[in-house]
Formats: structure tokens, sequence, C-alpha cells
């Protein structure tokens, strides 16, 4: 932040009116935390409806078991899915997709807004798409809807244009913090995937708006997290490996999902209306098939054979097998254009794969201790941080669901090679992948996170030019200046003043003033104090300074001074006054250009 | 200020009706899982007991996605696994369950019965005293005693006898008093070889219960099979009291031990009866001698085994006379030892004797001291 200039007078000392309405809040920040609180528990309370409404539809069409060789398993699927092609295409043409990029896109190109009617149909067709059976989650609908709430009710406040925009992360994160019983991981998610860099104006309020609807989320479903967490122990070392291999795995597997999507979603898209309206449908019936043969694990978000998958209910080869058709289901359902999410078949998959992994070592390597549990959980962490592309929520929603910091050097070595693999392999993470097939040019949240801010000390420049002592006087300066010879070129000079601080005076600037102070002696009454004539430089300069720049403040906020000042001081934090060296605005625009 | 006001106030309402509905359902909602909960968990019993695993498997796992902390749903399912022969899966879901509760003994006798299934001994014993020494609901003292007999039978099976003796002796040690537990601990320790404890099983059983047919038949074939002919002829002739109807071995044995009571010449009895008992045995013995000798002569000469006995007929202890016998207890043990030596030897050359030869044979065959008691 850059310091007030100091141009602080005695009377400024007593507070004004206008002082305190500069200080005091306005209206909408006065409002704008308590907003976020409402914003959570209503989020919240919608997430529990949306829950409870998948489970009744899943029970009401898929009946109480659903087990393979049923045939409604097949059908179902594909009649909710006709279903839904006609209700997206006439009736909610907004809620196709996961709803992460939507709630993007309402950030960086809608000005915040999400529609009431988008909030409708995200909720009633996510609910029967996954109900009935399609193979996606709950989670990304429920950031979504979460942020449509926040966008209802900030307009209904009369918020201003700019704290709209803020309002939906503000909603995402409590509504999937709600779907997941998870507030860090939620926030986190928020800030990696959807604002992509921290920022302290809505930090405040995304965690108040989390932690809300986390509280009204278990005042329903209880404290405990999504899934049975077995116990999670590392005793043995060499059980990295294992890790670490499971982190191969999942980049790989990660990879394999993405290329899927990524090939087929556009395909899907291109084909003429009346194919895409028969699409979900056509997805329905092959997904339908996959449970009808053998795999219903695969159908709806899958966190049955989640729990099942982390308490050892599988053998290896089955795990394995889930995992597969898991990705094959999710890819039919997410590229038809079903409303679902892609966080509950992601952790799916990694899951299945964490538990394969573990399976294995516990039948091949039993003297290793780590429970078939906690390589599922790791798992999941690893498909996240691979797939999704956010490495810290990853990490942080493994320790935060298992509740157990034990794990967390498996969780980063894992994950840490999961996402090196996917990065390497699949340069453009898959939701970016996902914007650009939509025609959409929303911000790389992984170039945004990972952009290097530049500060003030890469630009900074040793200085040249001459450094004049504001004490001394007018003739003293002249004299001093003379000492640096030629000054034809150069930009400004700097005056270090009594005060501490410094003043950066251009030639003409010094001219003039040397010039003035010439004719003064001239002009100068017989009865004039001769004190005037003896005035210094720093007090013939007044009281105005340039401004106190630091070196570690960011490169953009010397700009504003260039219109007043020719060159920047930059001083030392420990020592007042004391120079670091001096930036002009050509060598900001040099430090920009070299990018 | 005052459109804030109402503002929150309309945001409250709205909020709290919200609450009030969601509630509402979600009571509903949490109630129908229950209900679905308790109905297939109950679908799932039901198939075990019918044996029909699979059907079970199905079941339980839908009553688990309804109410998936139901530790008593878990542990059906597991146990229906098992039943089902998806061994793999009920050793890995036991596991899993092993995992939260190390030391709970009904997850730990599955654990070995199923690592007993996958032929891995060295881990079925592990759990199984994981088992014995983990904790049970209700009567823990009775499924402990249990699951160390269910061991013993394991150990015995897997022919380490020394280890289910110590099993069954503990077990023993427990349960002092118990009828049921000291029948089966003799049965065991028969099976484990220890046959000295075993009959003190059974006599136990008999201190305690003396008409238990079981025991009686036990102890008798025992005593019978030891040589010892009065107690085993005294135990079965009172199971076959107790049971009216005597299988046809118990009858045999009944038989030859009243038979063997009555001509035994080692048993406790004046030594006139004594005496005149070991002369009726020596003739015995003297025909069954010269009758395989005439045998053996006629097939191929005299056999070098049937010579030594020969020669020991023809010298004294083949003709002491009744007054010679009364007075000197060496000559009765050698005249019953050359008795004994003949049935056994004409036994081998000559085949298995018939009658009363068969019963000396018997006799010559038992354990109990072959000399004649004083």
């Amino acid at each position: 932040m850059i310091e007030k200039e100091p141009t602080v007078t005695k009377e400024a000392e007593v507070p004004t009116e206008e002082m305190i309405a500069r200080i005091a809040p306005g209206r909408e920040e006065r409002v704008f935390l308590l907003l976020s609180i409402f914003i959570g528990v209503i989020s919240g309370l919608l997430v529990v409806s949306f829950r409870m409404a998948i489970d009744w539809l899943s029970v009401l069409l898929l009946g109480s078991s659903v087990n393979s060789h049923q045939l409604r398993i097949v059908f179902v699927p594909a009649l909710a899915g006709l279903v839904i092609a006609v209700l997206t295409r006439y009736v909610f043409p907004n809620v196709r997709g996961s709803g992460i990029n939507q709630t993007k896109a309402a950030l960086y190109i809608h000005n915040g807004y999400i529609s009431f009617r988008t909030v409708i149909g995200k909720f009633l067709l996510s609910a029967l798409a996954i109900g009935s059976g399609h193979s996606l989650g709950p989670e990304d609908p429920s950031l979504q809807i979460g942020a449509g709430v926040a966008s209802l009710i900030s307009r209904r406040v009369g918020m201003s244009k700019e704290k709209l925009r803020i309002f939906a992360p503000i909603g995402a994160a409590a509504g999937l913090a709600a779907a997941f019983n998870a507030p860090i991981s939620a926030i986190l998610f928020v800030i990696e995937e959807v604002i992509g860099q921290w920022s302290a104006a809505v930090l405040g309020s995304i965690v108040l708006a989390a932690i809300s609807s986390v509280v009204v989320a278990r005042s329903f479903w209880g404290a405990q997290p999504m899934f049975r967490i077995p116990a999670v122990t590392l005793r043995d070392s060499r059980e990295l490996l294992a890790y670490a291999a499971l982190g191969v795995f999942g980049g790989f597997a990660s990879l394999i999902f993405a290329k899927s999507l990524s090939y087929l979603r556009p395909k899907l898209r291109r084909q003429p209306g009346w194919s895409q309206m028969l699409q979900p449908c056509v997805a329905g019936l092959l997904v339908g098939g996959i449970g009808y043969f053998g795999l219903p694990q695969v159908m709806g978000a899958g966190y049955g054979a989640i729990d099942q998958a982390m308490h050892s209910h599988f053998v290896w080869q089955m795990l394995l097998t889930l995992a597969l058709f898991k990705i094959i289901a999710t890819t039919l359902s997410f590229s038809s254009g079903t409303p679902g999410g892609m966080f509950a078949p992601t952790l799916f998959i990694g899951a299945m794969l964490g538990a394969a992994v573990g399976s294995f070592e516990k039948i091949y390597f039993p003297h290793l201790t780590g429970s078939i549990g906690s390589y599922a959980l790791v798992g999941m962490g690893v498909l996240f941080a691979a797939f999704l592309r956010a490495p810290l929520t990853s990490v942080f929603m493994v320790l935060e669901v298992s509740g157990n910091y034990s794990i967390v050097l498996p969780v980063i070595l894992a994950n840490t090679i999961a996402y090196l693999i996917s990065r390497i392999l699949q340069p453009v993470p898959i939701l970016e992948q996902f914007t650009h097939q939509d025609g959409l040019y929303l911000p790389s949240m992984e170039e945004v996170r990972e952009e290097s801010n530049l500060h003030l000390e890469d630009a900074l420049q040793p200085v040249t030019v001459p450094v004049l002592q504001g004490s001394e006087s007018v003739e003293d300066t002249v004299k001093s200046l003379a000492q640096y010879g030629e000054t034809k070129d150069v930009p400004a000079v700097l005056i270090h003043c009594p005060d501490g601080l410094w003043y950066a005076a251009t030639r003409d600037e010094l001219q003039a003033l040397v010039t003035a102070h010439g004719n003064g002696i001239r002009k100068m009454p017989a009865d004039l104090p001769d004190e005037h004539l003896t005035l210094s430089l720093a007090e013939q300069l007044g009281p105005e300074r340039t401004p106190v720049l630091f070196p570690d403040l960011p490169l953009s906020s010397a700009l504003p001074h260039f219109q007043r000042w020719p060159l920047l001081p930059v001083t030392n934090r420990a020592m007042r006054g004391s120079l670091e060296g001096a930036v002009s605005l050509q060598d900001v625009l040099n430090r920009y250009q070299k990018r | 200020m005052l459109r804030d006001a109402v503002t929150f106030l309309g945001l409250t309402l709205v909020t709290a009706v919200l609450f009030a509905v969601t509630l509402f359902l979600f009571r509903s909602f949490a109630a129908h899982r229950a209900e679905l909960a308790q109905r297939w968990s109950e679908r799932g019993r039901t198939a075990i007991s019918q044996g029909k695993p699979d059907q079970a498997i199905v079941a339980l796992r839908t009553a688990l996605s309804y109410a998936p902390d139901e530790q008593s749903y878990e542990l059906l399912l597991a146990q229906a696994l098992g039943d089902a022969g998806h061994l793999d899966e009920a050793y890995n879901y036991f596991l899993g369950l092993r995992d939260t509760e190390p030391g709970d003994g009904f997850i730990n006798l599955r654990m070995a019965r199923l690592a007993a299934q996958k032929r891995d001994t060295q881990a079925a014993v592990n759990y199984y005293r994981a088992a014995i020494y983990g904790t049970w609901e209700g009567d823990g003292t009775v499924r402990r005693r249990e699951v160390r007999l269910e061991l013993a039978r394991y150990l015995i099976a897997h022919h380490d006898n020394d280890n289910a003796r110590s099993e069954l002796l503990i077990t023993g040690g427990n349960n002092p008093n118990d009828v049921g537990v000291a029948l089966s601990l003799a049965d065991l320790l028969l099976q484990a070889g220890d046959r000295q404890d075993a009959l003190s099983y059974y006599q136990k059983v008999l201190a305690l219960e003396p008409k238990n047919e079981t025991a009686l038949v036990a102890a008798g074939r025992m005593e019978y099979e030891g040589g010892n002919f009065e107690e085993a002829h005294r135990l079965l002739e009172e199971a076959v009291k107790e049971q009216g109807d005597a299988p046809a071995d118990i009858a045999t044995m009944l038989e030859n031990s009243a038979r063997i009571v009555r001509l035994s010449p080692v048993a406790k009895v004046p030594v006139d009866e004594r005496v005149g008992r070991l002369l009726r045995a020596r003739d015995l013995a003297k025909k069954r001698f010269d009758a395989c000798n005439a045998r053996l002569s006629t097939a191929s000469g005299v056999a070098a085994p049937l010579q030594s006995l020969g020669a020991r007929w023809t010298s004294g202890d083949g003709s002491l006379s009744r007054a010679a016998l009364l007075t000197d207890q060496a000559r009765q043990d050698a005249t019953m030892q050359l008795v004994f030596d003949t049935e056994v030897q004409t036994n081998q050359i000559c085949g298995a004797p018939s009658g009363d030869d068969a019963l000396l044979l018997l006799l010559a065959r038992s354990p109990h001291p072959k000399t004649v008691e004083p």
C-alpha cells in the first residue's frame, strides 16, 4: 500500500465531518458481511434440499436398491436424459455443464449476474440427472446454486455492480462448502479455481459464508464427513513409494479422463440440434447399460461406492474396473450436456485407484501397514490435484476430510507427482478447455495463480542523479549542484529534506527556485529580516514531498505518481529516508515489457 | 438505514421459512431412509438364515447405503460375503472393520475363519487368539470358551496336538464344573491324542452326572481300549442300562469285557481262583499253539518263533502243576507271560484267533500290567 503523502496540516488533525464520512464504511460495506452470512445460510439450506432431492429421486426412479440386471436402470437414465434435454433447450438454457465455468463466467463476464431461472433449472435438472443415475456429482451444481443465491440476494439488496461481482464467489464457496461438508476446501477451491488469487477484500466474506452454510448443512446431516474415514496411519516410510506410485497412476488416469472429455465433448456439441436433444438420452442409456451389465456403482454420484472402497469392500481388480468405467460413464454423461458436476466422479475415480493400490499392497507387501482407506483418501486428493488442477485444495481436502495430519506427507507427495504429470502431458487444464470449447475466454486460474507480481525492486535503478540536502541554503545548493558538472541531461534532482522525506525536483523547477531567490535578494526591502534570505532549500520547496515508496510495493503502485514526479526515490523500510534507488516511468515500462 | 433494516427483516423471514420447510422435508427424508435401512437389513438377515448369502449381500449393501454407520449391518454383510465364498472381499471387509476396532472379538473370529478358509494357518491362529483376548458383547466368557474350542479343533485338524491340548486344558481350567464343556474337552483331548486327560474329563462328567450316557459310553470304550476291562464292563453296563438298546459295537464290548472279567487271570481275585483261571488260559493257549504248530508243520515245517515258544511250552512254565503255581507268584507271572506270548505270536503267524483266544489276545495287548496281581 502506498503511504499517504505527508501533507497533513494542523487543521487536519481535528476530524472533520468530511473526514468522518470518508473513513466511515459506506452502506455496502456495512451490509456486506451480514449479507455474506445470509447467503451462507440460504445456500446451505438449498444445498441440503438439493441433496435430499437427489436421494428422493434416486429411490423414486431407480428403486431403493440399485442392482445390475434391473431393466429400469437402463431406461430411467435414458428417459430422464430426454426430459433434461427438452427442458435444457426450451426452459433452462444456461444449466448445461458443471457450474464452475458458469460461475466464473458470471464473475468475469456478466458482472456477477446469475438468473433465478438458472438457479432453479440447475437445482431441478441436476437433481434429476444425478438421481436418475447419470454419472455426475452434486458439488459443482451446488457451487453454482450458491453463487446464484448470492447474485439474487445482492441484486435484491441493491448492491453496486462491483459488489455484485464479488458476491458470486462468496455464494459459490457457501454452496460448495455445504455440499462437501468441508469449508476450508471449499474456500480454497473458490480462491484457486474461481477467483484465481488471494484477495483480502473478499476472503472474510467467503469464510463467513462458507462457515455459515456448513453449520446449516451439519445441523441436518451431522458433523461427520461425506465418507466414513477409516483409521489413517503411516508407520513405515517405505510406504511412501506406494503413495508415489499412486501419484503416477493418478496422473495418468486424470490424463485419460481429461483427454476423453476434451475429445468427446466438442464432438458432441458440433452435432445438429436434434442430435443434441438425443445425446443425454443416449448417454443415459449407455451409463444405464454399464450399470445393467454389472457395475451399478458407477451410476449417480457414487458416494456409496467410494465409502465401500474406503472400507475394503472390493478387490483390486474390481476397483480398477470401476475406475475405468466411471471415466467412461462420466465422459458420456458430461459430454452429452447433462447438467451435473465433475467433483464426485473425480473423487470416485481417485478413491478406486487409491484403494486398488492399497489392496494390491496389502496382498503383495503385507508388512506395510497403511490401511486401504488411507490409500483411497489419498487417491481422491491425487485425482483432484491432477484432473481439476487445484493442488492446494486437493491437499487440504484430504486433511480436512480425514482430520488426520499424519497423512500430509503421502498426500503432498502423491498429489505433486500427479499434478506434475498432468501439467506436463496436458498443459491446458480441463476447465479451461471447456471454456474455450464454449467460446468463452475466461482467465486461466492456473496462470493467474502462478503469475508473479512485479515489485518496485524489480525496476529499481541506482541513483545517478544529483542528490542535494534540503537543509542547505539556495546558494549552497547552487554550489553543490556545480560539483556534479553538466546536469543538462539529468531528468531531476533528488532533495533530501530535513524531515527525512524526499523531493524530486526537475531541473527547470530548481532553476526557477534559484532565479526567484536571486531576484528576491535584489528586490528585498531594507526592513525585511535577514532570515528570509537564509531560508533552506526544503523550506523554499514548501510542504509537498514525493510519495514514500518501498522496494516491496507493487510496481504498479508507482504509476499514478509519474504525472507529478519525473523520478521516484525508493527508500528503505527500516531506515527512514535511506535511499535504496529510484525509478522513472521509463524504468517501470521497461520492466513490464521484459515479462 | 430503514431500507436496510426492512431488507434484512425480509431476508430473515425468508431464511426462517426456508429452514422450516427444509427441516420438515429432512425429517420425512431421514425417517424414510431409516425405514428402508431396516427393511433391507431384515431381508439380509432372513437371507443369511435361509442360506442365501448372495441375496443377503445385495440386501445388506442396500441397507448400508441408507444407514452407513450401522455396524451390525456391516458385520452381517461381511458374514454374508464369507458365506457366499467371496473370501477376498469378506476378508477385506473384515480387515477394514478390524482397522477401526482391532480388539473386537467377533471381527477377529470372522477373520480367523476366513484366514482358515484361505489356508493361512498362522494368520488364522493369530486371529483366533485375538478373538479370545478381544472384547465381546454379552457373555464374553462363553464366547471366549467357544472360540478357544474352535481354535483347538482347528489346531487338531492341522495336527498341532500340543498347542491344541494346551488350549483345551486352559478351557478346562476356566470352566471347572460345566458338564457340556467337560464332554467337549474330553472328546477333543481324545482327538488330540491325550487319552489320559480325556478319560479324566469323562470321569469328571460322570462324577457330576453319573448317568450321562455319552460319558459312560466314551469312558467305557476308553477303559476297554486301555485294558481296564472290569471298569469298562461296569461303565458299559451302566450305559446300556441307560440307553436301553445298545449299538452293536457297545454290545460286543460289553460282552467281551464281561467274559474277560470272568476269564482274566490277572484280575484281583483270590489266589485259588486266579490260578484256576491261569490254568484255563494255559490250556487254551496250548491248544492254540498246537493247532498253529500243526498247521505250520504241515505246510513248511516248524517256524523259528514257534520253536522258541515250543521250547518254553516243553520246559517247566508250560507244565507247572496247580500246587506249584499256587505257592509261587513268579511262576504265575511266567506262565501268564507264556500264555500272552503264545496268543500274540500265533496271531502273527497263524492269523487272528476267535473265541476266548481272541479275548486272551486282547488281554495280552492291553497296556495294563500283565503280571498277576497279588
